[in-house]
């Protein structure tokens, strides 16, 4: 175990002395942008607006973040050959593969803390600003109280916090699959294709899946059915992910059906860990 | 070689052993009225391709905030037709974003339908009355089609109701509509009420609205607020209850 | 404690070319076995073979026959590599780290104690004589540098079995004689050292056993001493002979039927002995 958090750690530092989290202030120039652009707006519409934009930057950037990140790692290693003074010490390949998952996840895991403070300050100070108008407008009395009610119902809602952490999921799937596509190509530009064409055809799996069931017993021996078949089976479902979207849009997700997405993803992580594992243990370096 | 076959193995097992589970938990995220997007030809006509792709890969929020932005700018320069146009694609994007379809119906049948009746161009008042009919139409349309895709929440009836009292004019519908919006789980405290004052205005319902009336008045204090007695009292005068059981005492008059 | 410190078992190392047919046979049914307390040096021209047989000890390479053990302990076992420090051919650290912060992070992997990783990281930089650069970053590190850190990191959990690939590669002459005497220290506390250069005198200045490799072959293998000796030829060295008993010498020899070969100061280069084996560096 200390062995796999060494490496952990030793990965997040590199990225760290990277300099990847340089990409934070493209976040916050986003949010704050999109705040600026919005300040016009209703005020339910603005935080509406407000949400949408810093969650669905959130999961572009730990899409690409984690994708990026965790293509590189095996093919700079075994480029620099810093893999075999790795596994010379008494180090497993599976130990390795841990390891240096975790330190993505570590780094996925401060971005997102990051990306999540700066969405929420920005949030709260938007929401400070429309409540000190509403005051204004309306004057002490219950009128004015029931306004920034209103205000504070369209703004934070603990409900976001469940979505970061589905977000988190999902990004954390993609990148145990992106190391189990790196633990057998050779290139890190073909493991990001292919990742993110996997990523995009997730996201229509389950049509594919409707149709593949739908159409049992009609022309069993078809090529189409074998072919959507193939896609249900090989491919991850990741619209099951998008209860993101109802959080977004204030409606509460509730806890059995966060917990099933939750364990769902941790699957997804096993499997492609497991199978990551068995390619690159028997993988010539 | 042994090692890819054993991997491959092991996904299509995996693919087989979560088919039901996915399949199951897509059911229930149905029941909930989730996945209301339809991402079909229609929505790939008016998205540009890149908004198209992003959309299709769980990154309609931001394609939506995009166009949140499109909407506003239409918005401040009076664009009404772009406006429209804009909130269909957000709507079909986001259609369990209500917030939206309220945007888009408040646009239509609040801001289009004023600027439409006060057209400086139509000399005619009879076009320009029934141009701010067409966009009480269009606000009572986005409306409808929300309510569709979101029919576990109040917040799109009353809003339709709402529409229907006051601009249509049609009491009947909207007493309807609060009726529903009172069946929500979410729906605010005066909805029930309201739905009986729209009844209470609906010709040959008098005595419906009466009775319904007097229960809530029986109901305790919490419901005897002034509107509600006003209403009784005018429906008591133009049913003729007998002044003893007459449930409204007018304020005295002030000589 | 009788078994060897590595044990070689017919071992042989093909690797496939991708997209053509041909194979290239790096290592070729090799059998060696080095005694713990030796220093083995492996010999041979480029390309035969012997940074391919030191992964496949370090369990890095996959034979594609035979097996290696480490003290008894499979290569292929995770366990085997506790007793091993390697130090493979121009290697290359993380960049971004320090050489201290290096060590330490060896250490961990080796699973030392934090106090006992410090003090471990700070004694080796001394000993490899980096203790100026210690809280340089690696990327800055010339190839020098390198070879010397990647000593340190080889001794961090002090193991019983050493193998070093060309350790004194891009070291200046200076440096290259500290690591001499570093291994032969080395030897002196009884640590096992498996290495292989192309600097022949050092090899022969340190190395208790050679083996020289050819295309994947292990073409001749033996004590240093057996294999540079000439056997029909005896060398006598004198000291303070006068130039009458030289004479002497020279009439008795020839009386008694042997040749008097040569006569000069004694000297002997195992350079040539290699390029007579392998028939010359093609
Ligand atoms: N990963 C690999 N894939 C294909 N061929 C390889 C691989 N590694 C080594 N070889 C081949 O195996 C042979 C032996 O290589 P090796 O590196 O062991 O030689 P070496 O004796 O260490 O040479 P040098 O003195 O140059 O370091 C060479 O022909 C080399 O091309
Ligand atoms: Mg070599």
């Amino acid at each position: 175990m200390s062995r796999i958090t060494a490496i952990a750690s030793n990965t997040l530092l590199e990225l760290v002395r990277q300099k990847v989290f340089y990409f934070m202030l493209l976040f916050a120039a986003i949010a704050i942008g999109v705040a600026f652009v919005a300040s016009g707006m209703p005020f339910a519409e603005q935080f509406q607006v407000l949400k949408d934009a810093a969650l669905g930057a959130t999961s572009i950037f730990s899409f690409l973040l984690v994708t990026l990140a965790t293509a590189m790692i095996l093919p700079k290693e075994i480029e620099d050959r810093t893999l075999y003074t790795v596994l010379a010490k008494p180090v497993s390949r599976l130990e390795y593969l841990l390891g240096k998952l975790l330190g993505v996840y570590l780094l996925l895991f401060v971005a997102m803390l990051l990306m999540s403070v700066l969405f929420f300050v920005a949030l709260f100070a938007r929401e400070q600003l429309v409540i000190a108008a509403t005051l204004k407008d309306y004057g002490p009395g219950p009128d004015g109280e029931a306004a920034v009610a209103a205000v504070k119902a369209a703004a934070f809602n603990w409900n976001l916090v469940p979505a970061i952490l589905i977000i988190f999921t999902k990004s954390a799937v993609c990148a145990a699959l992106t190391l189990m596509l790196s633990s057998f190509a050779t290139s890190w530009i073909f493991t990001v294709m292919i990742s993110v064409v996997i990523y995009i055809i997730g996201h229509v799996q389950p049509i594919a899946r409707e149709a593949w069931l739908a159409q049992s017993g009609v022309n069993p021996s078809s090529v189409m059915k074998l072919f959507l078949g193939f896609t249900s089976l090989v491919f991850p479902d990741f619209q099951l992910f998008n209860i993101v979207d109802e959080i977004v849009v204030g409606n509460a997700v509730p806890g059995w059906m966060f917990g099933q997405v939750f364990a769902l993803g941790l699957g997804y992580v096993f499997i492609y860990t497991l199978v990551g594992y068995i390619f690159f243990s028997n993988r010539e370096l | 070689m042994k090692a890819r076959v054993l991997g491959i193995a092991i996904i299509l097992v995996f693919g087989a052993v979560r088919l039901p589970f996915e399949v199951r938990l897509e059911k229930e995220q149905r029941a909930l009225h989730y996945h209301g997007a339809k991402l079909d030809l229609g929505m790939r006509q008016r998205l540009s391709q890149m908004g198209f792709v992003a959309a299709l890969s769980g990154f309609r929020a931001v394609v939506a905030t995009v166009l949140h932005i499109e909407a506003y700018t239409s918005w401040q320069r009076v664009e009404w037709g772009r406006l429209k146009l804009t909130y269909d694609t957000i709507c079909a994007l986001e259609p369990r974003n209500m917030q939206s379809w309220d945007m888009a119906a408040w646009h239509m049948a609040y801001n289009a339908s004023v600027a439409a009746r006060e057209n400086k161009e139509q000399p005619r008042l009879a076009l320009r009355l029934k141009a701010e009919r067409e966009y009480f139409k269009l606000g009572e349309d986005f409306l409808l089609r929300g309510i569709e895709n979101n029919p576990d929440h109040a917040l799109l009836f009353e809003r339709l109701a709402t529409i229907y009292r006051d601009k249509f004019k049609d009491h009947e519908k909207a007493s309807r509509y609060y009726e529903e919006a009172a069946r929500r789980p979410d729906a605010m405290q005066y909805v029930h009420r309201f739905a009986v004052y729209e009844l209470a205005k609906v010709p040959g319902r008098e005595r419906e609205a009466y009775e319904r009336l007097k229960a809530l008045y029986e109901k305790g204090e919490e419901e005897r607020l002034p509107t509600l007695l006003r209403s009784l009292g005018e429906l008591e005068e133009k049913l003729d209850v007998p002044k003893a059981r007459r449930l409204y005492s007018p304020p005295p008059q002030k000589p | 404690m009788s078994e060897p410190a590595i044990s070689i078992q017919h071992v042989t190392k093909v690797f496939p070319i991708p997209f053509k047919r041909e194979r290239v046979v790096a290592v070729d049914d090799l059998s060696l076995t080095v005694e713990p307390g030796q220093v083995y040096g492996l010999l041979g021209p480029n390309g035969s073979g012997k940074s391919t047989t030191m992964k496949i000890v370090l369990g890095l390479v996959t034979p594609t026959a035979g097996k290696t053990e480490i003290f008894g302990c499979d290569s292929t076992r995770v366990a085997s590599r506790e007793q091993v420090g390697f130090l493979p051919e121009n290697p290359y650290f993380y960049k971004f780290l320090t050489g201290f912060e290096t060590l330490q992070f060896f250490g961990k992997l080796c699973g030392l104690r934090a106090k006992k990783r410090d003090e471990r990281a700070r004694e080796l930089l001394a000993l490899v004589g980096l203790e100026g650069a210690a809280d340089r970053r690696i990327g800055g590190y010339s190839k020098g540098m390198l070879q010397r850190i990647g000593l340190a990191q080889a001794l961090v959990q002090e193991p019983r079995l050493l193998v070093l690939d060309e350790p004194t590669a891009g070291v200046d002459p200076a440096g290259s004689r500290e690591i001499r005497d570093l291994i032969l220290g080395f030897k002196a506390r009884g640590i096992t050292v498996l290495l292989c250069s192309h600097l022949l005198e050092q090899v022969q200045e340190i190395c208790d056993r050679v083996g020289i490799l050819h295309r994947g072959k292990l073409i001749s293998e033996g004590r240093l001493t057996d294999l540079i000796s000439i056997e029909n030829q005896t060398e006598l060295i004198l000291e303070n002979a006068s130039p009458e008993l030289l004479a002497e010498i020279a009439a008795t020899t020839a009386a008694s039927g042997a040749r008097l070969v040569g006569q000069r100061k004694p000297q002997q280069n195992l350079e040539r002995y290699f390029l007579d084996v392998t028939g010359g560096n093609q």
